[in-house]
C-alpha cells in the first residue's frame, strides 16, 4: 500500500515521537510513504481566521500534489485531516477551484476536486482491516484500560467526514482499542476540545479543559489516553502538569499517539516508538503490558 | 406498536435530589422524542417537567440533551435517536443551572446577547427614515443564515468554552453580533469589532471545536460567523491583542518556512512588550519539561518545507496578497464555504 504522506508540522516539531512511531509502524505494515516535503502547513484554522482564501490555496496545493502522484493522501494529525477536508469541501465549488488553481498552475499543479484525505487511524480500519491487524498483534494489550481522546476535527463537522458511508469513523478509536485487545474507558470529555487552540490566548480556559478531561478519564479508570491529534497531545501530555495545577489535583496519565499504540501491540520496542520521550512518564504503562 | 425506553435525568429542587428514572413508551413511526415526553407526562408521571411550545422547531423552547447531544426534542424522531434497542437518554441542557428535571435557567444565555449588543444601532443624530431601514438583498444573503437563530440555546449548551468560562459570549450571541457587524444600516461596526475583540469572553476565546455547528437545529453555522468576526477584526486592525498577534505570528512563520514555527510562536503571540514578561515566564516550567524530553530541540530545529516548496509557498503568499488589493476574496471564500455547508 502506497500513500502520499503529510506528517504535519507538529509531528516534525514538538511531537517527534509521532513521526518516529508512524514510520516504524508503516515499515512494519509494509506501507510505502511518499512524504510531501514541499507541502505547506494546513494553516490549522488559524490562517483562515484572517485569510481563508490563502489557507484554501495552500491546501489545494497539497491535495494537487497527492493527485499528481496518483496516490491517496494520508494524514497523521486530525487537525490536518480536518482542515484538508474542509478545504476540499469548499473546492467542490467549480468557480472557486478554478480561481485557486490559477495560483497552482505556475508549479504545474492542478486540483481536480476529487481528493479524499484520510487519517492513519481511518486507513488502519479501512485499508488494513481487522484480520490483518489481528494477525500482527505480538503484545496483547488486555491489561490496559484506554480512554479515547478524539479531539474535534476527526469528529466534526460531521457533514464533511463521510460518516454515512463509513459509520465506523464515528467510533474509530473505540474500534481500534477493541481490536488491539484493550478495554475502552468512555467518558464525557472524550469528544470535546482539548483546549490547545486557545493555549496562548486564554491559558486558564485552555488548561482547565485539558485538566478536566484527563481527570475525568483517570477517575473512570483509564491507565492512559490515546489520541489521533498531536495538538491534543501537546495540551494533554506536554501541558499536563500545568493543567493539573489549574484544576488543583494530581494527574499523571500517559497520552499515546495512535501509531504508538499500534506499535506497542505489534511488539515494537518503546524506544522505537518514542515512548521514552513523553512529558508524562510512560514507564508504569509499559510495565502493564510487559514492554 | 413498537416500544422505546427512555432514561431521563431528573432533578427535584425541593429536596435537592438528582436521579435517573426509566420510562417505557409505545410510539408510532414519525413520532418525535417530544411526543414521547408528552406521553410520559400525560399518562405516567405528571410531575415530569420540560419546556415546549410550538412543536415545529420554531419557538426554540424544547432544546435538551438527547443521548448527550443538545437538540430540539420536537425536531428529533424517536427512530433517529434510538439505536440497537438501547434506551434514549434524556438530560437537561448543559452549561446552565438546572431548575427542575429538563428545565434550565437560561438567564446567563440570554444575558450574553445584551453584552454583545445584538440590536441595530443606526445614526444617533439623524432622523429615522419615514418608513423602514432598508437593506440590499445581496447583503442580507451574505449573512442570512445567522438570522435564522431561534435562541434555543442548543449551541450554548454544547459549547466547550462556556463549560469552563461563564464570561464567554457563546456561539449564539456572537453569531448575532456578526449579523450586526455586517449590516450596512448599523453605524457601530468598528466599535463593535473592537469590543468583541477585546472584551472578556470575546471572539478570540472560541476553540473552533465545531460543537455549535453540530448542535444548531437551524444551520446558523455560529462558529463560521465567529471566524468571520475574526477576519473582520483583523481586516479592520482594531485590536493588538493575543488573537490577532497569534494569527500574524502563525501566518508569518508559514510564509517564511512553509511550516508552523513552534519556537517563536508563543513569544510573538504574547507580544514583544514589557507586559508580556509574566506570561512568557509562565511558560518556563513547561519549556524546561520539553527540554528534558528533547522536544524543544526538535521544535527549535524549525523543520521547514523543502527549498523548492518554500519558494512556491512564498510566491502564493505574494500572489494572494496582490489579488486581495483588487477583489474582496474573503467574502467570495465565505460564500463558497456556506454554499458547501448547505449542500
Amino acid at each position: 500500500m502506497k500513500y502520499a504522506f503529510w506528517p504535519g508540522c507538529v509531528a516534525r516539531g514538538a511531537a517527534p515521537e509521532l513521526y518516529k512511531s508512524t514510520l516504524a509502524v508503516a515499515e512494519h505494515l509494509g506501507f510505502e510513504l511518499e512524504e510531501l516535503d514541499a507541502a505547506a502547513c494546513t494553516g490549522a484554522g488559524i490562517i483562515s481566521d484572517g485569510d481563508p482564501y490563502l489557507q484554501d490555496t495552500l491546501n489545494a496545493r497539497t491535495l494537487a500534489m497527492a493527485e499528481k502522484m496518483d496516490l491517496p493522501l494520508m494524514d497523521i494529525c486530525s487537525t490536518c485531516v480536518g482542515v484538508h477536508r474542509l478545504a476540499a469541501e469548499k473546492l467542490e465549488n467549480v468557480d472557486y477551484r478554478a480561481r485557486i488553481n490559477e495560483h497552482l498552475a505556475p508549479e504545474g499543479l492542478e486540483y481536480s476536486g476529487k481528493a479524499d484525505p484520510r487519517h492513519l487511524l481511518w486507513i488502519m480500519l479501512e485499508d488494513v482491516g481487522e484480520d490483518r491487524i489481528n494477525s500482527l498483534i505480538r503484545r496483547p494489550l488486555g491489561e490496559l484500560n484506554l480512554g479515547p481522546f478524539y479531539g474535534c476535527y476527526i469528529l466534526r463537522p460531521e457533514r464533511n467526514l463521510d460518516f454515512e458511508q463509513h459509520p465506523h469513523r464515528q467510533h474509530s478509536l473505540e474500534h481500534l482499542i477493541k481490536m488491539l485487545g484493550a478495554t475502552t474507558v468512555t467518558y464525557d470529555g472524550m469528544t470535546k476540545c482539548c483546549g490547545f487552540p486557545i493555549l496562548t490566548t486564554n491559558k486558564k480556559n485552555s488548561l482547565t479543559m485539558a485538566g478536566t478531561h484527563v481527570a475525568e478519564a483517570a477517575d473512570k479508570g483509564a491507565d492512559a489516553l490515546v489520541t489521533p491529534c498531536p495538538l491534543c497531545h501537546l495540551n494533554l501530555d506536554a501541558q499536563q502538569y500545568d493543567a493539573a495545577k489549574v484544576i488543583d489535583r494530581r494527574l499523571g496519565v500517559p497520552i499515546l499517539h495512535v501509531p504508538q499504540l499500534l506499535g506497542l501491540a505489534m511488539g515494537l520496542e518503546p524506544e522505537a516508538l518514542g515512548l521514552t520521550r513523553h512529558v508524562v512518564d510512560t514507564r508504569h504503562l509499559l510495565n502493564l503490558v510487559g514492554a | 406498536m413498537p416500544e422505546q425506553s427512555f432514561i431521563i435525568q431528573r432533578y427535584d429542587p425541593e429536596n435537592d435530589r438528582s436521579y435517573e428514572e426509566q420510562f417505557s413508551v409505545e410510539y408510532e413511526a414519525g413520532q418525535t422524542v417530544l411526543d414521547c415526553l408528552n406521553e410520559i407526562k400525560w399518562s405516567q408521571d405528571g410531575t415530569l417537567s420540560y419546556r415546549m411550545s410550538c412543536r415545529h422547531a420554531i419557538c426554540g423552547s424544547c432544546a435538551m440533551k438527547v443521548n448527550g447531544k443538545s437538540m430540539l426534542a420536537c425536531k428529533t424522531q424517536v427512530t433517529e435517536a434510538a439505536s440497537k434497542g438501547d434506551p434514549i437518554r434524556m438530560a437537561p441542557m448543559g452549561n446552565q443551572k438546572v431548575l427542575k428535571d429538563l428545565v434550565v435557567d437560561t438567564t446567563k444565555f440570554v444575558a450574553q446577547f445584551e453584552r454583545a449588543q445584538t440590536w441595530l444601532q443606526p445614526h444617533e443624530d439623524q432622523e429615522p427614515p419615514s418608513r423602514e431601514y432598508r437593506q440590499p438583498v445581496e447583503e442580507f444573503d451574505h449573512w442570512s443564515h445567522t438570522s435564522t437563530c431561534i435562541h434555543c440555546g442548543a449551541c450554548y449548551s454544547d459549547c466547550t468554552v462556556a463549560a469552563v468560562d461563564e464570561k464567554f459570549l457563546g456561539p449564539a450571541a456572537l453569531a448575532k453580533a456578526y449579523r450586526f457587524v455586517m449590516d450596512s444600516r448599523d453605524t457601530k461596526k468598528e466599535q463593535r469589532l473592537r469590543e468583541l475583540s477585546s472584551m472578556e469572553g470575546g471572539i478570540w476565546d472560541c476553540t473552533r471545536c465545531f460543537m455549535c455547528i453540530e448542535a444548531c437545529p437551524k444551520d446558523v453555522l455560529p462558529m463560521d460567523a465567529i471566524m468571520e468576526l475574526r477576519s473582520e477584526a483583523i481586516k479592520a486592525d482594531v485590536a493588538n491583542n493575543h488573537g490577532s498577534r497569534h494569527y500574524k505570528a502563525f501566518r508569518g512563520g508559514v510564509q517564511k518556512r512553509g511550516r508552523l514555527d513552534e519556537a517563536t510562536l508563543p513569544i510573538l503571540s504574547a507580544g514583544v512588550r514589557p507586559g508580556a514578561i509574566p506570561e512568557l515566564l509562565s511558560y518556563t516550567p513547561g519549556a524546561i519539561r520539553l527540554l528534558r524530553t528533547r522536544k524543544l530541540i526538535e521544535a527549535a530545529r524549525r523543520h521547514g518545507a523543502s527549498k523548492d516548496g518554500r519558494e512556491e509557498i512564498q510566491r502564493i503568499f505574494e500572489e494572494v496578497e496582490g489579488e486581495k488589493q483588487h477583489h474582496d476574496v474573503d467574502s467570495e471564500s465565505f460564500a463558497a464555504e456556506f454554499d458547501a455547508a448547505l449542500h
